[in-house]
């Protein structure tokens, strides 16, 4: 994340563009990219493949090396600043307009979505083949810690939320807060397996929170859409107007909404603030050898700082996305009251 | 802004990997760590109610075995004092024993005394008798003229016979 050598800001800053170029460094290690950084170059990439499909719907893959410093490959180049689609492959059609393909390339971000994918099956398979191996014994040291981790989440929120439903939703929803914790404390790691600002992306907190919006309303009660569509208020809020089904409903998708913005917003927040404070060192060089020397042991610090905390916000949000979701699966399983009382 | 527009490619990757972890962890991962650990529990559970079971049982031994020692005093205290019953008893048997055959030798000696006196009063009476006609004879042998006199002489002689004894 906070790969940034000097080159680059000083290049910019001869051109007498110094905003722009933070800003556009602050938001190119936040967005998603063709290759992925290493330490100390900023020229070498680790080159990722890239799959497009064109406007002929003819498939092309290629290494992001051929595109990555400015050349065409094949008719596609990276977007420059200008462009509308800036940074993303782009190629000319017929007319020689510039246009997006189809764009299934495996990103910095898709990488790191695999990366996490596979830690995170390793970690829960370990765990399992732990238990198919040695029955009832309780695994020690860090199958012990991932254990413990799944019983907090199992018994602390799932089965407490949803009782006798639990072991139904508890695969989606265990799948989701380790996935989501995984990503978060991956993004955290500056170097190569991590580092991509993966759950700072609105497309993975999207996906996530549709994935629960779907499991919320596919295994909602009759009852829940009762609730939904004729609530038990006074006859004028639902006839001949329909009040508070329209508001209702409107809920059924801000939930999904605040899911999705919640863990974007708290993830990006938190890796813009350290690359911010890493900014500031930068940002007062040209002051001299003693200012830059102490905006860099505080910026440093702070970064450290800021960094702990994002490990726990990581866990946190991790926990309060899985909490809510088991929250709006558990709304939607209700059962009139009358029955709950037997 | 690139960062609030989703991408396409990404939403599907993300997608993708989700569902592939999903259905990987929902087949082979969270169901056997649910169950291992829900067994694990239940065998804690059945553990701790076990270990709780044992110690009741020990502490009701304890109680137990105090009550038999307790009814095994008793029991000796019991035959104890029947012993000395009993002691008392048999001393008390053999001396009622002792007494009845005692009488029962006294009483035989009585019986033999008794015979002895009446078969020695029977001599003596045969003996009398044979005396008195001894007498009789000599008597009649003497006075046998004067009968009246010889009736009063042999009955002067029987009184002094009798008085004798």
């Amino acid at each position: 994340m906070a790969l940034i050598t000097p080159n680059t800001v000083y290049a910019s800053s001869e051109g007498g563009e110094e905003d722009l170029a933070i800003k556009e460094i602050i938001f190119h290690h936040l967005g998603d990219g063709y290759g992925w950084e290493v330490p100390f170059s900023h020229h070498h990439r680790i080159p990722l493949p890239i799959i497009v499909k064109d406007c002929n719907g003819e498939w092309h893959c290629f290494s992001s090396a051929r595109v990555s410093h400015g050349e065409t490959y094949e008719g596609f180049y990276i977007a420059g600043h200008d462009s509308e689609y800036s940074g993303k492959v782009v190629s000319k059609d017929a007319s020689g307009k510039e246009y997006r393909p189809t764009d299934f390339s495996i990103t910095k971000n898709v990488l790191a979505l695999l990366i996490s994918m596979i830690v995170v099956m390793a970690c829960v398979l370990s765990v399992a083949r732990w238990h198919r191996r040695n029955g009832a014994k309780a695994p020690r040291k860090g199958l012990g810690a991932i254990e413990a981790l799944i019983t907090f989440i199992y018994d602390g929120v799932i089965k407490s939320t949803l009782k006798d439903k639990a072991p139904r939703f508890a695969p989606y929803l265990m799948t989701a807060f380790f996935f989501i914790f995984v990503m978060n404390l991956l993004g955290l790691i500056v170097i190569f397996p991590g580092g991509a600002n993966l759950t700072g992306n609105i497309a993975v907190t999207l996906v996530l929170a549709v994935l629960t919006f779907l499991m919320t309303n596919i295994f909602g009660t009759k009852h829940y859409w009762k609730d939904i569509f004729w609530p038990d208020v006074p006859l004028w809020l639902k006839f001949p107007i329909p009040i508070m089904p329209v508001i209702e409903i409107f809920g059924m998708f801000t939930k999904p909404a605040a899911l999705t913005v919640r863990l974007f917003a708290n993830m990006m927040g938190g890796h813009m603030i350290v690359i911010v404070l890493t900014m500031l060192i930068f940002i007062f060089a040209p002051m001299g050898a003693a200012v830059t020397g102490a905006t860099t042991v505080v910026s440093v610090l702070f970064s450290i700082f800021m960094l702990l905390i994002d490990v726990l916000v990581s866990f946190i949000q991790a926990y309060v996305f899985t909490m809510l979701s088991t929250i709006f699966i558990s709304l939607a399983q209700e059962n009139p009251h009358h029955e709950e009382h037997k | 802004m690139e960062l609030f527009t989703p991408d396409f490619g990404l939403i599907f990757w993300m997608f993708l990997s989700f569902a592939v972890l999903f259905f990987v962890l929902a087949k082979w991962g969270w169901p056997v760590i649910l169950k291992g650990i829900d067994q694990r529990a239940e065998l804690i559970d059945k553990g701790v109610e076990y270990a709780q079971n044992a110690k009741e049982q020990l502490d009701h031994a304890r109680e137990e075995a105090e009550k038999y020692i307790a009814e095994a005093r008793r029991q000796q205290a019991d035959m104890l004092r029947e012993a000395d019953k009993m002691k008392t008893q048999i001393i008390e048997d053999a001396r009622e024993a002792a007494q009845k055959e005692a009488q029962k030798v006294m009483d035989a000696a009585k019986q033999s005394i008794e015979q002895a006196r009446k078969e020695a009063e029977q001599n003596f009476r045969d003996e009398v008798s044979s005396f008195a006609l001894d007498i009789a004879g000599k008597v009649v042998r003497t006075q046998l003229a004067d009968e009246k006199a010889q009736k009063q002489l042999v009955n002067t002689l029987l009184d002094e016979i009798e008085n004798k004894n």
